[in-house]
């Protein structure tokens, strides 16, 4: 115990890592369920294809070997071009943005399937009256879409969130000192790794209840003027 | 779009990736592990210490060159070497012809030999007919099962996971003795309470096919000048004794 303490500022800072880097990803994987889902809708049928290869592919393989494919493959092929082009030596991908992007782009494949149903769920008469009314696409989809689609997506948004915030413990295997790596690095350094797994078990779930009772604000404010059964 | 906007976008699409572009290699970037000890760790402030760290900072010294240590997690650290992030690890790696596939490693740096470990009183003798029936316990798909089986066909082999169940039922009495890392066996069995009544028995345990040659250094194939610039380092700090104090600071013997 005393351990921990001794160890508080690295246990903080990575705490700190892995909220910035759980809301930078789901900044972006809003972003891409947003984009993904309005591929899916869409009459397009290129967007279509590509938004189900995208889901398919990403929701298919594990998030641990997504990352170091992005992460190292990614590092690799830009590294290659520069030597191939001779346009650029080394350059590094920065670990926090690497991070922060596999994540979104995982995430944003569920969020897309989240996000597609709420569409979906919005009566399709409303969307055809804000037409009928002449509002722009984005018109329709600022007045109409959202303010109803938030409602409904909400509960998968939270399962998703909530599964993200675990999901940045993957980060520590590229080196990103989230607070995994720091308790992992802390905990063999002190040989009291139990000591520090069963703090960061603690920190996630404070993570995870404080997000719970946000995310519940959120429902019942989308939720107002709808009865609860 | 046109050429130049192409190549607008993709210069932009760079800069806003962060770049850390370090791309003159003006100093020499090593890769360290920093949870491993007493090999290397991490104080509560941030600095690494350690027997691999020091012998890294030993070694830039003897070269004459400037060292910038970057920490890096186990399983990455081979992909990290490979994508540029260092030029090096030091990082007790075991020299294997499995590694050798994909990087170039220096001579050892260090060697730590195992050793069996057995009650002080227990009179076993450390020879294929001495341990014949014996219970003998090791971690499994380690260098140590590999030179059991080979060397000790008799012996009765018990398996663990980890070397830290190896050492509880050593102590437990469940089999005769064990055999590992001497280093480990003493910072995690010989040198603390439960330890007491425990002894290394018989000589180091040698062997090139098991064992290997020792940790080495490995850098990327294709840059022989490094590799050859870090052997002569080695023998120099060899040579000078500075080696042989900083080994006995951290193991009160010489591991080379």
């Amino acid at each position: 115990m005393e351990a921990l303490f001794e160890y508080r500022q690295s246990l903080i800072d990575g705490t700190i890592v892995t909220i910035q880097l759980a809301l930078a990803s789901v900044v972006l994987a809003i972003l891409f369920g947003l984009l993904g889902a309005w591929a899916k809708l869409s009459r397009n049928r290129i967007a279509q294809k590509s938004a189900d290869l995208y889901t398919t592919l990403i929701r298919g393989a594990p998030d641990l070997v997504l990352m170091l494919l992005f992460f190292y493959g990614g590092q690799k092929l830009i590294i290659d071009l520069g030597d191939w082009s001779g346009l650029w030596g080394y350059v590094e991908i920065h670990q926090f943005t690497a991070g922060a992007v596999t994540i979104g782009i995982i995430f944003g494949a569920y969020m897309t399937e989240t996000f597609r149903g709420a569409i979906l769920a919005v009566p399709r008469g409303q969307i055809e009256a804000g037409m009928a009314y002449g509002m722009f696409k984005l018109q329709i989809f600022t007045r109409i879409i959202w303010p109803q689609m938030v409602q409904y997506a909400l509960p998968g948004f939270t399962n998703n969130w909530l599964v993200l915030i675990k999901s940045t413990a993957l980060v520590s295997v590229i080196g990103l000192q989230d607070v995994v790596y720091n308790a992992f690095v802390a905990g063999r350094s002190v040989r009291q790794l139990f000591t520090f797994m069963f703090a960061v078990l603690v920190i996630y779930l404070i993570l995870t209840a404080i997000s719970d009772m946000g995310l519940r604000w959120l429902d019942r404010k989308y939720s107002a003027g709808v009865r609860r059964a | 779009m046109n050429f130049e906007k192409l190549m607008f976008a993709v210069f932009a699409v760079m800069l806003t990736i962060g770049i850390g572009s370090a791309t003159a290699a003006d100093k020499l970037r090593i890769g360290v592990e920093g949870a491993y000890p007493p090999f290397s760790w991490k104080e509560a402030d941030g600095t690494l210490r350690g027997f691999d760290i020091d012998i890294a900072m030993m070694l830039c010294a003897s070269m004459g060159v400037e060292c910038e240590l970057i920490e890096q997690d186990w399983d990455g650290i081979i992909p990290a070497l490979l994508n540029k992030r260092y030029d090096a690890i030091i990082a007790s790696m075991s020299i294997t012809d499995e590694r050798k596939k994909r990087v170039d490693f220096t001579n050892k740096y260090y060697n730590t030999p195992a050793i069996f470990v057995a009650p002080e009183d227990s009179g076993i003798e450390i020879s294929a007919s001495g341990l014949a029936g014996k219970r003998i316990g090791v971690q499994r798909a380690t260098i140590h099962q590999c030179w059991v089986e080979k060397a000790y066909p008799d012996a009765e082999l018990v398996l663990y996971g980890t070397q830290e169940e190896v050492f509880q039922d050593l102590a437990a009495g469940r089999i005769d003795a064990q055999l590992s890392d001497s280093v480990q066996s003493l910072e995690g069995l010989l040198n603390t309470d439960a330890g007491k009544g425990f002894a290394f028995v018989g000589e180091a345990q040698e062997d090139l096919e098991c064992f290997g040659e020792g940790a080495g250094i490995a850098v990327r194939k294709g840059n022989p000048e490094l590799v050859q610039s870090f052997n002569n380092a080695i023998q120099a700090i060899r040579a000078d004794g500075s080696y042989q104090k900083l080994s006995d600071k951290y193991f009160g013997t010489d591991i080379y």
